[in-house]
């Protein structure tokens, strides 16, 4: 486990590989906030038909999006095992998801159940290239560290995401009214969000926050169990929550100490990661750092609000908890993690690649200068604003639901600016050597 | 002139190490060599300096945990003070 981990470039993919989903993340971002703005305060209290579009938009279009291409970019350096035809496989996942994303979202926009079978075959299809692939590549993987471990568990719990998604989005296009229906949902959003999102980030925290923050290692026991932990922990409460063959008393006990302890499990490695944080080498605090902070605080926010919500019915029962929650989760969470990363991993792909075609030594730009800092310090402003006003949401939609849309919006627009910039860059400097 | 260029990037975060070394292979001088002090082996550096024309050798050191010697593949002067170095050290 604590073997340091031999990264290599040699079997990198090429540079088109993460970057086709980097770029796409950001137009996802921008619908989804004009759908909410079209949408208004309606899509904040209920789960309705665009409340779902707007989910996915983000879940899939945008965090999914980014998570996908990152590790086609992760799994040759920390695993030293690259994806498969690394070129062919991004092509075809990446179409496949940009498609079924279009498709589910108009689907359920617009109502049209054809669409939702479409989005089911395109996401089902394009997902399942994907997992096959990364399932491929991390069983072949000659490192065998936590990140690595981590990152089997986080495909594990998307296969099972997507499995509970086509079945739920089969209910809806083939309108069964079944009791089961709303425990489906649940399954797929515990899945997608604890599983997934929630495991990825976490193995990938063990790599790179000790490196690029300079802080101490995370401790020998997180590392080899927290992951697998958390796996067992949702096989129990997914087999308890979707059987419901126990009487309802024990039923509703068990299902909240297994959710307690998955909200334990996500708050120990937020405490920790900030712990780590509060004792790295390096006083600068960097923008990345600022990122990850916001994120773990946010992520802490959001279990000890579910947590205190189990004790405090009038906030449990609260109509809007979920959406806060929800909120806290996906935009103070994931997508602080995410912008994070973009702006450290862009400016290196695109310097090293760059550094590594110079054969002739032409002057090339420092890797400060393929984003400047102060659009990421902007864009860290905008994001940390955005987070009060999604709270304001949860308040009061009426009031605050277009001003965070707009600011999502715009957050969304300046990502896509910086990632264009980092490409015009690239291509400027390709041509000429 | 001096024939070593000595560069500690001991306490910095990737990927600016890798960033200050290759800023630094620019301005070596023919029979010159950088002597590179780092805290963990730099692997994805040895990728890029093949690419580009350079050696280098790696070596537990005294300071650091490692250090690195790296020199343009053409240039027997520096690869002769390298080895010099390290024989005498």
């Amino acid at each position: 486990m604590s073997t340091p981990s031999r990264l290599s470039l040699t079997q990198a993919p090429p540079i088109s590989v993460p970057l086709r989903f980097f770029f796409t993340a950001p137009f996802f971002g921008i619908l989804a906030a004009l759908v909410q703005i079209n949408a208004g305060p309606d899509a904040v209290s209920q789960w309705t038909p665009t409340t779902l579009a707007i989910t996915h938009l983000l879940t899939l279009g945008y965090i999914s999006m980014v998570m996908i291409g990152a590790m086609s970019q992760i799994l040759p350096v920390v695993a030293g095992s690259p994806l498969p035809r690394p070129l062919l496989v991004s092509s075809v996942v990446h179409t496949l998801l940009t498609l079924g994303v279009l498709a589910l979202a108009s689907g359920l926009l617009f109502g049209r159940g054809e669409a939702v079978l479409i989005a089911m075959f395109l996401l089902g299809a394009g997902l399942t290239v994907f997992i096959g692939a990364a399932a491929y590549s991390l069983i072949l993987a000659n490192a065998d560290n936590a990140t690595v471990s981590g990152m089997r568990v986080a495909i594990v719990a998307l296969a099972i995401t997507v499995v509970f998604g086509l079945r739920v989005a089969a209910e809806h296009v083939l309108h069964l009214d079944l009791p089961i229906a709303k425990s489906w949902t649940h399954a797929h959003l515990t899945w997608g969000f604890i599983g997934w999102v929630g495991i990825l980030v976490i193995s990938v925290a063990y790599e790179v926050v000790p490196m690029f923050q300079m802080t101490p290692k995370y401790p020998q026991w997180m590392q080899r169990w927290m992951t697998k932990m958390i796996l067992v922990g949702l096989l129990f409460w997914t087999s308890v929550y979707l059987l419901a063959i126990i009487d309802s008393t024990i039923w509703n006990i068990l299902t909240l100490l297994l959710s307690f302890y998955l909200a334990i499990g996500l708050s120990v490695f937020a405490g920790v990661t900030l712990y780590l944080q509060s004792q790295r080498q390096r006083r600068i605090a960097d923008l990345t750092l600022k990122f990850w902070r916001l994120a773990m605080v946010s992520l802490l926010l959001c279990t000890s609000l579910w947590v205190v919500g189990q004790f405090w019915p009038s906030l449990g029962n609260w109509r809007n908890i979920g959406y806060l929650n929800g909120m806290l989760f996906i935009f103070g969470f994931a997508v602080s993690v995410i912008i994070g990363m973009l702006y450290k991993i862009i400016p290196f792909l695109v310097w090293l690649h760059l550094q590594r075609q110079n054969t002739r030594r032409i002057k090339l730009p420092n890797m400060k200068e393929i984003i400047p800092e102060q659009r990421i310090r902007w864009h860290f402003v905008l994001h940390l604003m955005l987070l009060p006003l999604l709270a304001g949401v949860a308040i009061k939609p009426v009031w605050f639901v277009y001003p965070a849309a707009t600011l999502f919006g715009i957050s969304s627009l300046l990502l896509l600016f910086n990632i264009f910039t980092a490409l015009r860059i690239y291509q400027g400097y390709y041509t000429s050597m | 002139m001096k024939q070593e260029l000595v560069l500690d990037v001991s306490d910095l975060p990737p990927p600016e190490p890798l960033e200050k070394v290759l800023e630094a292979t620019e301005t070596l001088a023919s029979g010159q060599y950088i002597r590179m002090l780092h805290r963990q082996e730099p692997f994805p550096l040895y990728d890029v300096l093949g690419d580009i024309g350079f050696k280098h050798l790696t070596r537990v050191g005294q300071k650091t945990s490692f250090e690195i010697f790296i020199w343009r593949n053409s240039d027997e002067a520096a690869e002769l003070a390298v080895f010099t170095t390290i024989g005498g050290a």
